[in-house]
């Protein structure tokens, strides 16, 4: 679903992100990128939706190689791929169904699609009695589940993380965790960025860990060390 | 397709609300760069009409020296007329001195000094001419001949002062298209660093609309016709005030004596109409440009 070969990422002159990396995740698998920050986790997430271009190497996703994808069509392979940030990205002046209707409204899906995707996502989330809630009346751990739902709400292939429960408390995480998982299990791949011990140990999946930019260890249900 | 259009118009409003000082800084430049555009349309026009008319009427003037004989003035009548290929000898007129000295009184009327050195006695008669030819050389062959004969104190060409009136037209028209033009290109920046604004106070949407794979002309279009509906309100309030501009100058221009010129300066209104309709194109064009590119400015990120 997911392979880097040789991939790496320059910033400015000499700031080395990523340097030679290279993995293959298949379809359905739930990985974990680890390391502290600036390891470069965030950097092959985002070399993932192409919000940046290697200086080398090829990034293929859903077999494209998406590099030489041109300009035009990246909105396209976007519509692939879900993204979910530590600070979650919703918008402020929109409801809890706004924000979601949003993503399935910008890539011109029609009203009636609109209205029967958002409930079903809102109601997989646990947010179905919240719809019309601004995201300044929810507490952290809801508003990282709205914008999970706006992610997931177009069914992508791959669902990207970046720190998702770097904002929140122990429990709430769990449960954010757990949504991640059930979302795994309709057949998404899961790629989650993640310096958070407790999450990772607590799922055992596989684990590709970074350090400086570099690939220092990929293992199959794996711990942080 | 029909969400597509009402999310654009939806977009469109509320970001034009949002901005309402800007965007009203932004109409009012172009609203008076595209008066000016248009004023330049109108006095061109004015200066063309005046020419056609100065062009048809009388081309020159033979004046007699006021002692000058019956025999000298009978010579030169019969001189002037024995080229009817040349000049129109139907029109041909002779004002004597009384006649001379009412049309002095008449074009003097705001030089009393000058009038007051004229007397009926002292001032020279005329013979108004109106040459046949439209060629300008031979015209002026002709009234150096005429310059000869005995009796002739001077003679004048209109195409003299044409030439005056056509220069200061031609350099009229340079200095308001200049004008226009840059004041053009100053609504493109207001207009351009409008939509920059109204762009980067949604940075936020526009990031998340690009990750969940909205593409880059979804996103601009609304922005664009912002754009375009300012640079159009300009050109409506432009219109509106080149409407009231031309009603003003031609009342102004009506109460002047018919036959003296000055009232082919007044501007038909078709031609006011079509001048409206292309500075309402102009706003257009110039509206969506300039917003054209700040938003792909700001989407290359």
């Amino acid at each position: 679903m997911i392979r880097l070969d040789n991939v790496t990422k320059i910033y400015g002159k000499d700031t080395v992100a990523v340097r030679e990396a290279s993995f293959d995740i298949p379809k359905g698998e739930f990985v974990f990128m680890v390391g502290p920050s600036g390891s470069g986790k965030s950097t092959l997430l985002r070399l993932m939706n192409r919000q940046e271009q290697p200086e080398h190497g090829d990034v293929w996703v859903a077999g494209r190689n998406i590099n030489e994808m041109p300009a035009s069509r990246v909105p396209y392979l976007r519509r692939t791929l879900g993204n979910v940030f530590q600070d979650y990205k919703l918008l402020l002046n929109k409801t809890v169904f706004e924000n979601v209707a949003f993503a399935l409204e910008v890539i011109g899906k029609p009203r009636h699609v609109i209205e029967r995707q958002v409930p079903l996502v809102l109601d997989l989330v646990g947010l179905a009695g919240k719809r019309e809630r601004f995201p300044e009346q929810l507490s952290g751990g809801e508003q990282q589940r709205v914008s999970i739902a706006r992610a997931f709400v177009n069914r992508p292939l791959i669902l990207l993380a970046d720190e998702p429960t770097g904002n929140l408390d122990p429990t709430t995480s769990e449960g954010i965790m757990g949504l991640l998982n059930e979302i795994n299990e309709t057949g998404t791949t899961v790629v989650m960025a993640t310096h958070d011990h407790r999450v990772v140990n607590a799922m055992r999946r596989r684990v590709i860990q970074l350090d400086n930019g570099v690939i220092v260890r990929d293992q199959e249900r794996g711990v942080y060390e | 397709m029909f969400s597509r259009i009402g999310y654009a118009i939806r977009e469109t409003w509320a970001s034009f609300r949002r901005n309402l000082t800007l965007t009203a800084a932004a109409i009012l430049t172009s609203a008076v760069s595209l008066l000016l555009v248009g004023t330049t349309f109108l006095i061109q026009r004015a200066f063309e009409n005046l020419l056609v008319q100065w062009r048809g009427d009388v081309e020159m003037i033979v004046f007699v020296r006021s002692d000058a004989s019956a025999e000298q003035i009978t010579l030169i009548d019969s001189v002037l007329r024995a080229s009817p290929t040349i000049i129109d000898v139907s029109k041909l007129k002779y004002l004597n001195k009384t006649e001379s000295y009412e049309e002095a009184k008449r074009i003097f009327v705001g030089d009393p000094v000058t009038l007051s050195l004229l007397t009926p006695e002292s001032i020279p008669t005329q013979f108004k001419v109106v040459p046949l030819s439209d060629d300008p050389t031979l015209v002026r062959s002709l009234s150096d001949q005429y310059r000869t004969l005995p009796g002739v104190e001077a003679v004048a060409l209109a195409e003299d002062e044409f030439q005056v009136i056509s220069t200061l037209s031609n350099f009229i028209r340079v200095v308001t298209l200049v004008m226009s033009l840059v004041l053009l290109v100053v609504a493109v920046g207001l207009i351009w660093n409008t939509i920059r604004t109204a762009m980067f106070a949604r940075r936020r949407e526009i990031e998340v609309m690009k990750l969940v794979g909205a593409t880059n002309w979804f996103i601009r279009v609304p922005f664009m016709l912002e754009g375009l509906l300012q640079g159009l309100l300009g050109g409506v309030v432009s219109c509106g005030g080149l409407w009231a501009l031309n009603s003003a100058w031609s009342s102004g221009v009506a109460s002047f004596k018919p036959g003296t010129g000055i009232s082919s300066l007044i501007v038909p209104s078709s031609y006011l109409t079509s001048v409206m309709l292309i500075l309402l194109g102009i706003g257009a064009v110039v509206g969506a440009v300039g917003s054209a590119i700040a938003a792909t400015r700001f989407l290359d990120v």
